[in-house]
């Protein structure tokens, strides 16, 4: 079935098959890899990405209902090369160890941070409890998001 | 592999789920039906679209009735101050169904039409006398919604049917409500047991009671029978822990990897009587507005 769709702002038209997830759609026909193809339950997050600016597990999105949708991934949230704030803070913080989940946990906070930039520790935990580190690697990732929040905050 | 079908409208979802009966599989947000197709737990041949179909998504008052559209999303009742106002269970519910990520896709439509035993929201739902609006190929009816339950993964819809909406009657003066649940895991984890209480007060007597409970029977339970136990008098201990005492005696839970049956029947007797206070203070006034309850119903100053 033919599927447009917008991603990180390009516009693109492919055939895909009708039952397939957008997560497929992203990685395979797109080549859009940094979505990551975790649990395909939707209880890891790894596969997060936005719709129409919303965090959705692009695992159990049917692709054909995000038609002429405007999806954004881990690729799209920095620009022009540069990191996007909350990458940047990632890496400052050490807050990717194997880095699997650092995809969906940055499109998560992303999610996060646009509804509420000024999150504490436990809305933080609470809005990533959908992304599962399995390095257990959470306290930096929350030092990370925190600090993103604070300097999102300030800057309004 | 499903074929899918994207109907324009509601009447043509209805004509081609009556066309290929038992062969057609409506998707509302997708959450249940991508994983039960991955592991074999449904074989449609077709898939039924129902994204396009924007009437039946979104919250409607009219200064008495609240109606919430199938295709609503969990996410959407969960950030919803006049949903929170008027039916404060429901909004308990919905905060803590999966992650954010599948609120945002989810929808109560198929959160109820799934059948799940220990789905969030049915429970919820009952307490504030939902009505169900179903289509079909000759109209709509309505039906109360336990009505639409007859087991696990089962509804009473016929194959050419849809949910098109759930309606809430309109919220009593002193009023409240409130959703408790028991969890392995505080975030991403099934109800082991779910609990929904609403009274309605008169000074400080109970005038009418619902209790319903979720993951401790096939289907999502109203136990009218608890309720009673409270009408007619002012909420104490030992009102609320007969509610509750009945409310153990009328689930019929299963052991499972959430805990053993034994033990849901003890957490139902414990989450009753809490759910209950909670739903009495908040109908006499005395919880804050707009503070949701703690997800297990303890106090702060209370031991566990």
């Amino acid at each position: 079935m033919r599927l447009e769709l917008t991603v990180n702002r390009d516009p693109y038209r492919r055939e895909v098959a009708p039952d397939a997830s957008l997560l497929t759609v992203l990685r395979d026909d797109l080549g859009l890899t940094g979505t990551k193809w975790g649990c395909m339950t939707g209880d890891c997050g790894a596969c997060t990405v936005l719709v129409d600016g919303e965090p959705v597990v692009s695992c159990l999105q049917l692709a054909q209902q995000v038609q002429g949708g405007e999806v954004t991934t881990v690729e799209g949230l920095g620009r022009d090369g540069e990191l996007g704030d909350i990458q940047a803070a990632f890496v400052r913080n050490g807050a990717a160890q194997c880095g699997f989940c650092t995809p969906g946990m940055i499109v998560a906070a992303e999610a996060l941070l646009r509804h509420n930039a000024a999150a504490g520790e436990a809305e933080i935990r609470e809005g990533l409890a959908g992304n599962l580190c399995r390095c257990t690697g959470y306290n930096k990732i929350v030092d990370a998001v925190l600090e993103v929040g604070r300097a999102r905050s300030a800057a309004t | 592999m499903p074929e899918l079908y994207v109907p324009a409208q509601l009447e043509d979802a209805l004509g081609f789920m009556g066309e290929h009966a038992g062969l057609a599989l409506p998707v509302a947000g997708g959450t249940d039906v991508l994983i039960d197709l991955r592991i074999g737990r449904a074989t449609p041949k077709w898939l039924v679209d129902l994204s396009p179909l924007e009437a039946l998504a979104g919250l409607a008052f009219d200064g008495e009735t609240l109606r919430i559209g199938a295709l609503t999303r969990i996410r959407t009742i969960e950030l919803d101050a006049e949903v929170a106002r008027r039916a404060p269970a429901v909004v308990e519910a919905a905060r803590v169904l999966g992650s954010v990520q599948i609120r945002t896709m989810a929808t109560v439509g198929g959160n109820i039409c799934h059948a799940t035993p220990s789905a969030e929201m049915p429970p919820a739902l009952l307490v504030h006398d939902a009505v169900a609006t179903v289509a079909g190929p000759d109209g709509e009816r309505s039906l109360s919604l336990s009505e639409l339950f007859s087991g696990p993964g089962k509804t009473t819809l016929e194959n050419s049917e849809l949910l098109t909406a759930v309606t809430l009657r309109a919220p009593k003066e002193r009023s409240g409500s409130c959703y408790l649940r028991q969890t392995v895991r505080w975030s991403m984890d099934l109800a082991g047991v779910g609990v929904a209480a609403a009274v309605e007060t008169d000074g400080a007597v109970v005038t009418g009671a619902r209790v319903a409970l979720c993951a401790v029977a096939p289907v999502p339970l109203l136990v009218a029978e608890a309720a009673d136990a409270v009408v007619g008098t002012e909420l104490t201990t030992e009102t609320a822990v007969e509610a509750a005492a009945r409310a153990a005696a009328a689930c019929s839970p299963i052991t499972d990897a959430r805990g053993t049956a034994e033990y849901r029947r003890q957490v139902v007797a414990v989450l009753v009587a809490r759910a209950l206070r909670i739903a009495w203070l908040r109908a006499t006034g005395e919880w804050p507005a707009g503070v949701p309850a703690p997800i297990n119903g303890v106090l702060s100053g209370e031991g566990a």
